[in-house]
């Protein structure tokens, strides 16, 4: 067990070096390795110990796994307002050259929640993936929108957090916890959820949201699993995801994609 | 951007971000200790924000998980937790100190973050100052006073407990137990006496969002005592906010008073950027 600790490594990588990176080796060699592109702000930090404990599982499985920060989020440079939806692919392609590297070339493989899966998918081809699991990914960039806005206004006379209701002012130009500008609003509800025809596996939570709600031809491969991250109530911004349905799953999938 | 990432500790266990401003002039580091269970980044990246503030304005950082939370592992080494806490703190001043040269340290936490910051300025001679977030404070009888007067003459809340009662309102969900057990009133009292006298200087900051136990700047005396007019202690109530400071403007609001505090009493005679 501390050996492998021991092993893992957190480092700042790409041009500049404006990225967080956490590198998760594997003892045994299968060929394949696997990224991890995190979801968009709080979902990323709620989403934390969740891709930490997939790291784990997976480089103990032999794929060796890298998680990262993408630009303006987590560990990695920038303000939180610098986040945006092509930096952010930019991003998926420079974190997955850095696996490659680390790796000695091995087939890639993503996973990715939420915004990440987006992400992962949106990139595939720049970022030479060979297979994509995505975990609630977004299949409307209009509700996704719709939702973080609701969620704001919600936030905004939530006397369980604040007692008495904030001002407008306070609120506006953010979503839960972050600024953000009207540039990454617009990209976002330009989002829309396009096949990659490559090696893909849907998996959906129990209790879907408007934002994530799967598409009818991803029916056939998409997969169920018992999680209920509600990904649209505010009372759980602060609320860590943990799901071992959900971990079983994402390794049993990447797996077999290996 | 000056941060590089590092494991380190004395099993290795640790994984932390030291940030360094452009110039270093050898003075105190600032520290920053886990808000609960979120990792070294901080609620809504909190922790990643003020210290890039305070790497701009000259000082050393070092953002971090302690043992088991986060990106941290084990120690391997049979303590209890606040042993392990103090432990890993020690550590963490180790790593700065080198990384930096700084041999003074600020700690800086929030919720069980500033119970675990008291700890280890209490233990640790190499802490020269500390900012606790919504930190220690007991509930006085002027807290119960102004928390359950306005309650009982309002009519708005014996309507919401009727409608309870008849089970019309949903229950907020369940939140992860993670609660430090805290320190009894006196012995906070005494090892605040201590520091004071060692020379500490101490911020105490509470949001509104803890009025279960704080609601008004003067309970800082109901509190504390005589400690409160100590020209090493301050404390601020920042009532309107909540107690993760989830809107953009009131963390700005903290950074200010934080650059602000670090500046009184520890200023940098070369500014970083």
């Amino acid at each position: 067990m501390k050996a492998r600790i021991e092993a893992e490594l957190p480092f700042y990588f790409g041009p500049g070096r404006e990225l967080f990176g956490f590198y998760h080796p594997s003892a045994a060699v299968t060929g394949a390795a696997v990224l991890l592109c995190p979801p968009f702000g709080v979902e990323q930090i709620r989403c934390h110990r969740l891709y930490r404990q997939l790291a784990h599982g997976l480089a103990e499985s032999g794929l060796p796994v890298l998680r990262f920060d993408y630009y303006g989020t987590g560990d990695s440079a920038g303000e939180s307002r610098a986040f945006e939806w092509t930096r952010c692919l930019a991003d998926v392609a420079t974190a997955a050259n850095e696996l490659r590297n680390r790796t000695g070339g091995a087939r890639l493989l993503a996973f990715g929640a939420r915004l990440g899966a987006n992400a992962a998918l949106a990139a595939a081809q720049s970022a030479r993936l060979d297979g994509v699991v995505t975990w609630d990914a977004i299949t409307s960039g209009d509700a996704l929108v719709r939702q973080y806005d609701r969620m704001q206004d919600a936030l905004k006379v939530d006397l369980n957090r604040f007692e008495v209701a904030r001002p407008e002012l306070d609120v506006s130009t953010q979503w839960p916890g972050f600024e953000r500008g009207e540039g990454l609003r617009a990209q976002l509800q330009a989002l829309r959820l396009l096949d990659p025809g490559m090696a893909s596996a849907w998996l959906s939570s129990a209790m879907t949201d408007e934002a994530s709600r799967p598409l009818d031809h991803h029916v056939g491969r998409q997969v169920s699993v018992d999680v209920s991250p509600r990904w649209d109530d505010v009372d759980c911004l602060e609320m860590a995801i943990l799901s071992h349905p959900l971990l079983d799953a994402a390794k049993r999938l990447l797996k077999e994609m290996a | 951007m000056h941060e590089q990432a590092f494991r380190f500790g004395s099993a290795r266990h640790l994984v932390g971000v030291v940030g360094l401003p452009a110039v270093i002039d050898h003075g105190v580091g600032v520290i920053f200790l886990n808000a609960g269970m979120v990792y070294r980044v901080g609620p809504f990246r909190l922790h990643v924000d003020l210290s890039r503030r305070l790497n701009a304005l000259g000082y050393p950082t070092l953002r971090f998980d302690l043992s088991t939370i986060g990106d941290s592992g084990a120690s391997g080494q049979r303590l209890s937790r606040p042993e392990q806490v103090v432990a890993d703190v020690s550590d963490a001043m180790e790593l700065l100190k080198q990384q930096s040269g700084s041999t003074r340290f600020v700690l800086f936490g929030l919720c069980s973050g500033a119970q675990n910051a008291h700890s280890a300025a209490h233990a640790d001679s190499r802490v020269v100052g500390a900012c606790f977030l919504d930190g220690y404070g007991h509930r006085t009888f002027g807290q119960r006073v102004r928390h359950y007067l306005p309650r009982l003459l309002s009519l708005s809340t014996w309507r919401n407990r009727l409608l309870r009662r008849g089970g019309s309102a949903s229950p907020r969900p369940a939140e992860p137990a993670f609660v430090v057990e805290p320190l009894p009133p006196k012995v906070v009292r005494a090892e605040l006496a201590d520091m004071l006298q060692r020379g500490l200087k101490l911020d105490f900051v509470y949001s509104g969002g803890v009025t279960r136990y704080f609601n008004h700047i003067r309970q800082f005396r109901e509190c504390f005592g005589r400690l409160a007019d100590h020209p090493g202690i301050s404390a601020s109530y920042f009532e309107e906010t909540d107690h993760t400071y989830v809107l953009t403007g009131d963390r700005q609001r903290l950074l200010d008073h934080v650059a602000q505090w670090m500046g009184r009493h520890f200023p940098v005679t070369r500014p970083g950027t």
